[in-house]
């Protein structure tokens, strides 16, 4: 049972509005990019096959809402997530300022049983930008957080040019494979206390 | 049994969740032996969880997701024939036989998703056969659950171009078509909700609602996603088809959510090139709807985008944006008739921050909305809405930033009239915001036209406004305006004289009406921007030739003699002392002897009759002497009269100790050291006695009064001025009177009654060195102070 629960990583990205969440997946899983700006609404995955250490893996990329009134149900879907990915724009401050923000919330809603070494991963995306020059926040300041946080693996990308997506999604899929799985509790089923069986 | 409350739905929701464990623990015995019978019984068992109507779509939304989780594990295996030995085709009719409806047809999506992936028939068919086999379920909830977990697991699998289940032709549309099926269907079920139970229960209907709403919403999201979704397909029909359901279902919250959506989850190309559809449903839509957020955040969106390249500008223009975002708030505004003032302020805050970030350079459209909005504002009888004022501070804010230059925001012809809207208050807070506008930027205002107009917009700081009440002022914010108002008048400049003059008056013509309270701290701004411009002139004086010069010094001074005389309703002599004598030195500098007298005479009159307070007295002294003091364009009879008034004066204030130290003073009105011909020593020398005198009398009456002797820092004082002059080279002042005085002061000092001052004992030490100082360096002036012997 465990051989087959390993074979699905399940992916969480997050981040403010606008950063390149959605083109960052579609990018990584559809070699698509428009540079049109669409609000994505709830959660919205799309799953792409691996090939690891000899293994098929199916990598499950959960794309989220960065604007929170199109989060309406909550967020029940981080729930077994393997990996989180924390997304900021390298042009805009306060989305990286926001990355605690993110990070804290996934932690307390998702309840990790282990929430210091859960998986995280930072991408710096939208590198592209203007050749770099409207450039806000430094390499050297994101690395400072990731490492303050325990080491989380960083990298900077562009959705747009496909530059360094492989190479992020690569470690995320790497380090959501380390993650232990929950203990499913009480996956085992108990004597019959109530009757489920009235279908 | 009805149970309500958080407690019981947490006990709702642990009991479902264990029970899909329950279920997917042997599920998972199933797939682990591929024996898909016992699987499909098992699944369809956990889904039977999801038939519970006693959780609030957040928590059932949990329990769906570990229902989904698991569905992710058997969709894996259905995929594996090998494993079980069904093809798919018949794997699809085999679930149906599933009992109960709602697991039936989350298996049936479930293998559906595997039997498109499996391309054994088209997409378009199975996708079609399961949006409509969904109606089944029209529970609201459970039927909005069911066709999201549809809408997700067909998500990529839509015959969309480029995509690999891409049919032969059109499919496009069967993929549009799909979506905006199972759109509609949603939407009519979560419409349906709001009708379902008594109308005690409305307010928990509508926070149920608001929980579900992104699941209808998505669909939007999805359609946006799909890549052959061109504009021109969006325009034809995608749009259309959203709008008309949208409009159709007749209901506030659908209708506020979806136009939102719609907004944010297509792209800003799209609705430029759709405006017309979009506007056009704003009047459609119900009146409660809140169309003013829906439209702020179209032209919010709008603005970011005409702001993120200039390359996108032709677009809006092609489309005549400005034009029809004005007609549709217009008509918003128009029928929405209890719109309160805030939402229509709202909206003109958006179309202005449009307006500018997509046409700077067109003036015309930003007077224009502020000229819609003068007139909204002019059928609200007072502006007694906070949010709304702020509205509108904002709303007159933005030209300020945009063009950072106050000289272009006065002239929006309309800008005044919707400042006038504002209560006395906020008025002035606006009127700051100008000023510190004008400041940061440092923006001159360099014609009287503009002056004018910038002193009608800031007149709530000028002068009283009818109805203020000036009880209420607070004095620092008072004190702190004025002061504004005060560095604002140096901003206000022309390099031609006699654009400058006219400047000056029309500043004064507004300051005069500023009363008591406001002159001290305008006028003596205006009178030095005045001076400036003598200055200017006072070079220039020789080469004008002609009669008509109007921006002549003399014109200017009679100007400044008004200007100050308006202190007198205040009253401000001390001040109006000082800017007299300010001007004496001016018209000296013009060479304009009678205005200088004039200024003096002024000054003098103060004095005497509106100076009573002997400090303010000393004060005045010391300044007329100095001034006094620097005169050259006297002659010797109007410099007599007034160093004799000054000398009068010295002699006559309250106390010795001034007296004294403003009669030594005078001593320099006679020995001007660059000047031929005002080396007086005899009177300097009478002056220093006359001094001596009030000291001595000085010392005395510190005897008498206390008992002891009054410090003799007077002596020591004007001892300096001995040394002064006698270094300078007066006669009369001789060795033998230094030592005499310092023979004096040593005895003073000594004597049992004296008063010990460190601060005099330091001064004559002092002075003992420079004398010393000077005998050892030698020379002429070694010899001379030789003579003094210590």
């Amino acid at each position: 049972m465990a051989s087959r629960r390993r074979m699905l990583l399940k992916v969480i990205i997050l981040g403010d509005s606008g950063v390149g969440k959605t083109s960052l997946m579609n990018q990584y899983v559809n070699r698509k990019f428009s540079n049109q700006y669409k609000a994505t609404i709830g959660a919205d995955f799309l799953t792409k096959e691996v090939q690891f250490e000899d293994r098929l893996f199916t990598l499950q990329i959960w794309d989220t809402a960065g604007q929170e009134r199109f989060q309406s149900l909550g967020v029940a879907f981080y729930r077994g997530a393997d990996c989180c990915v924390l997304v900021y724009d390298v042009n805009v401050m306060k989305s990286f300022d926001n990355l605690n923000n993110w990070r804290e919330e996934f932690l307390i809603q998702a309840a990790p049983s282990d929430p210091e070494n859960f998986p995280f991963v930072v991408l710096g995306n939208k590198v592209d930008v203007d050749g770099g020059n409207s450039r806000v926040v430094s390499e050297k300041k994101a690395k400072a957080w990731c490492a303050s946080k325990g080491n989380i693996p960083y990298f900077e990308t562009s959705a747009k040019e496909g530059f360094n997506v492989d190479a992020a999604f690569e470690c995320i899929a790497k380090n959501a494979l380390k993650n232990e799985p929950e203990e499913e509790m009480g996956a085992k089923p108990a004597a019959m206390d109530f009757p489920y069986l009235s279908s | 049994m009805m149970l309500n409350g958080a407690e019981d739905e947490e006990k709702w929701l642990a009991e479902g969740i264990a029970g899909i464990q329950h279920n997917a623990f042997y599920m998972h015995q199933a797939l682990d032996s591929n024996n898909l019978r016992e699987a499909l019984k098992y699944s369809a068992l956990m889904l039977s969880e999801l038939r519970t109507s006693k959780l609030s779509p957040h928590k059932y939304y949990e329990l769906y997701m570990r229902a989904f989780d698991e569905l992710r594990k058997l969709e894996m295996f259905f995929k594996d024939e090998s494993k079980h030995g069904v093809s798919v085709v018949d794997l699809y009719e085999l679930v149906q036989h599933a009992g109960n409806i709602l697991p039936r047809l989350y298996l049936l999506c479930t293998v559906g998703s595997v039997y498109i992936k499996s391309k054994e028939a088209p997409a378009k068919e199975v996708l079609k056969d399961l949006v409509e086999m969904c109606r089944g379920v029209q529970h609201p909830i459970r039927g909005l659950f069911l066709r999201s977990y549809l809408a997700q697991i067909s998500r990529d699998k839509l015959p969309d171009i480029g995509s690999e289940f891409e049919g032969d032709a059109e499919t496009v549309m069967d993929a549009v078509e799909f979506v905006l099926q199972n759109f509609t269907e949603m939407n009519k079920l979560w419409v349906r909700l709001q009708h379902q139970g008594p109308g005690t229960v409305r307010e928990k209907r509508e926070k149920e609602r608001n929980e579900l709403r992104d699941l209808v919403g998505k669909n939007l999201h999805v359609l946006s996603q799909i890549e052959g979704v061109d504009l021109e397909m969006y325009k034809e029909t995608v749009l259309p088809r959203i709008v008309e359901q949208v409009v159709n279902c007749k209901d506030d919250l659908a209708q506020y959510y979806l136009m939102d959506c719609i907004i944010q989850v297509f792209p800003d190309e799209y609705h430029l090139q759709t405006l017309e559809t979009l506007l056009g449903a704003c009047p459609q839509l119900q009146p409660t709807v809140d169309i003013k957020t829906v439209l702020s955040r179209l032209m919010d969106r709008l603005s970011n985008y005409a702001a993120s390249s200039p390359d996108v500008l032709p677009e809006f223009l092609q489309v005549e944006a400005f034009a029809k975002l004005s007609k549709a708030i217009g008509k918003v505004i128009e029928a929405q008739i209890d719109m309160p003032a805030v939402g229509a302020i709202t909206l003109y805050v958006s179309l202005l921050t449009f307006t500018l970030r997509v046409h700077p350079d067109r003036l015309d459209y930003v007077d224009q909305v502020l000229g819609a909005c003068d007139k909204k504002l002019s059928t609200i009888p007072k502006l007694g809405d906070s949010r709304a004022t702020k509205q509108v501070v904002a709303l007159l804010s933005a030209p300020l930033e945009k063009y950072n230059d106050i000289v272009t925001a006065l002239r929006l012809s309309n800008y005044p009239r919707v400042m006038d809207h504002l209560d006395n208050g906020t008025n002035k807070v606006m009127a700051m915001v100008i000023i510190q506008s004008i400041m940061k930027n440092s923006s001159c205002i360099s014609t009287p036209d503009k002056v004018e107009v910038l002193f009608e917009l800031l007149k709530g700081l000028i002068k009283d406004m009818d109805g203020a009440d000036v009880d209420e002022l607070d004095e620092e914010d008072f004190k702190e305006e004025q002061n504004s108002v005060a560095r604002l008048i140096h901003m206000l400049y022309n390099d031609e004289p006699e654009e400058m003059l006219k400047i000056i008056c029309t500043v004064r013509k507004h300051t005069m009406a500023g009363g008591p309270k406001r002159l001290p701290y305008t006028v003596p701004s205006l009178v030095f921007s005045a001076l400036r411009l003598v200055r200017r002139l006072q070079g220039q004086e020789g080469d004008i030739v002609g009669e008509e010069v109007p921006a002549t010094p003399k014109k200017i001074f009679q100007l400044l003699t008004q200007i100050i005389e308006s202190l007198s309703i205040v009253p401000a002599p001390e001040l109006a002392l000082r800017l007299y004598l300010q001007c004496a030195e001016a018209a000296n500098d013009c060479d304009l002897e009678h205005v200088a007298y004039d200024f003096f005479t002024q000054a003098f009159v103060l004095y005497e009759e509106e100076i009573a307070d002997s400090k303010s007295q000393v004060t005045a002294i010391h300044l007329i002497i100095g001034t006094l003091q620097r005169m050259s364009v006297f002659g010797v009879e109007n410099r007599d009269t007034l160093t004799h008034k000054a000398t009068g004066y010295s002699a006559r204030l309250l106390k010795k100790p001034d007296q004294c130290r403003a009669v030594y003073a005078c001593s320099h009105l006679f020995w001007v050291d660059d000047q031929d011909g005002l080396k007086d020593g005899e009177r300097v020398l009478l002056c220093l006695k006359r001094a001596l005198r009030i000291a001595n009398a000085a010392q005395q009456m510190a005897n008498v009064a206390r008992g002891s002797s009054g410090p003799v820092t007077l002596f020591v004082e004007i001892l300096n001025k001995y040394l002064y002059f006698f270094e300078k080279g007066n006669p009369q002042i001789t060795s033998a009177a230094i030592q005499d005085l310092i023979e004096l002061i040593k005895t003073e000092m000594q004597s049992d009654s004296a008063t010990p001052d460190t601060a005099s004992d330091a001064f004559l030490a002092s002075m003992l060195r420079y004398i010393q100082f000077q005998k050892q360096k030698g020379g002429v002036m070694g010899e001379k102070f030789e003579s003094i012997k210590l």
